[in-house]
């Protein structure tokens, strides 16, 4: 009898299984892309998370990983995508050029100052382009907030404590 | 080879006014300079006529001088025996209203050089078929390789450059920055004395 049962709270067992099935957004906009790729490539291998099932379509994935250089041209969509995804969507902003405009801060004409001026973010992974390795930790502090999250409450609150 | 390439189409065309630019102490590459009227048929004698056989557009690159403006033509032929490339530059004088004949029907991979040219520094190609922006959005205002062009401060309601986001006291610093060098300099040199 003792080994067939676990016991959990629903809450949290609800978590576990969200955090460790988040299904990214095909899409990279520069080079950050490519090492988004090599993350989710056999070397460093994005599937021992669960997340490693890119989704060709918004309306089927829950994570946008913003990976490259967010283009005033580019912004406009970056927004619509982030609002063709359903609810709950989480946003990991990757690279310099995400976070803050990267090396066209100061004269970048046609560059947005960072993605979180279009789309809320979530998490923030820093690097030029960030390694493998880095956009792996992102992904766990994402799954962190997950798991600290409560979906049975009458108002579900995103991210508690 | 240039020399010669020179001379003939001065030859032929007298009022394109060809002259060879050599780079000061073989620095850069040579380049010919003809007037903007006669481009056309220079294109066209340089395409097929000429000894050389330009088959090759490689590149169209708009240059703002401030008083005027000059777009570079690399033209190349790939012959198996022997390979040439030299650079056709032509000048653009008005700045206000730039326009320069097309040669997207001469060399087809003109047609989007000629509109990023366009769309960076605003020269209006004639007869180009389809002259449209070609990496900015449509809706853009101004052309941005211009030297007096001044960077927007909202596109469709984003904020281009956020004051929360920049570093004001870094950003003067930059722009003080030659004057605190030469200040610098100065107290240097007075240590020095």
């Amino acid at each position: 009898m003792q080994d067939g049962v676990v016991l959990t709270k629903v809450d949290e067992f609800l978590s576990w299984g969200r955090k460790n099935s988040l299904w990214p957004m095909t899409f990279g906009l520069a080079c950050c892309a490519i090492e988004m790729m090599a993350t989710g490539a056999n070397k460093y291998d994005l599937e021992r998370f669960g997340c490693g099932a890119f989704m060709a379509t918004p309306r089927r994935a829950d994570l946008m990983i913003v990976a490259g250089t967010v283009t005033l041209k580019m912004a406009t969509r970056v927004r619509t995508l982030w609002e063709q995804m359903a609810e709950p969507k989480y946003v990991i902003s990757m690279g310099s050029c995400a976070n803050k405009g990267g090396p066209y801060w100061q004269h970048g004409y046609h560059v947005l100052k960072g993605v979180d001026e279009v789309v809320p973010v979530d998490v923030y992974v820093p690097g030029c382009p960030p390694r493998p390795e880095a956009l792996i930790e992102g992904i766990m502090t994402l799954q962190k907030k997950i798991a600290s999250e409560r979906l049975l409450r009458k108002k579900w609150i995103k991210h508690v404590g | 080879m240039l020399d010669e390439l020179c001379q003939e189409i001065k030859l032929k065309f007298p009022a394109s006014q060809a002259v060879l630019h050599n780079p000061p102490e073989n620095v850069g590459s040579p380049s010919i300079e003809i007037e903007a009227k006669s481009l056309r048929e220079v294109a066209l004698y340089l395409r097929d006529d000429c000894k050389y056989k330009f088959s090759v557009l490689q590149v169209i690159s708009g240059v703002d001088y401030l008083e005027y403006f000059e777009v570079c033509y690399m033209l190349a032929n790939f012959d198996l025996a022997r390979s040439y490339e030299f650079i056709l530059k032509v000048k653009v004088s008005d700045r206000v209203n730039p326009v320069l004949d097309s040669v997207a029907d001469i060399w087809p991979a003109a047609n989007w050089q000629e509109r990023e040219c366009f769309d960076m520094l605003g020269i209006e190609f004639k007869g180009h078929p389809d002259l449209r922006r070609i990496l900015c959005p449509e809706d853009w205002q101004g052309f941005p390789l211009r030297k007096d062009y001044v960077a927007a401060k909202y596109y469709n309601g984003m904020q281009v450059y956020p004051d929360h986001k920049m570093n004001l006291e870094e950003r003067s610093f930059i722009i003080n920055s030659k004057s605190k060098q030469e200040e610098l300099q100065k107290q240097s040199l007075a240590k020095g004395l």
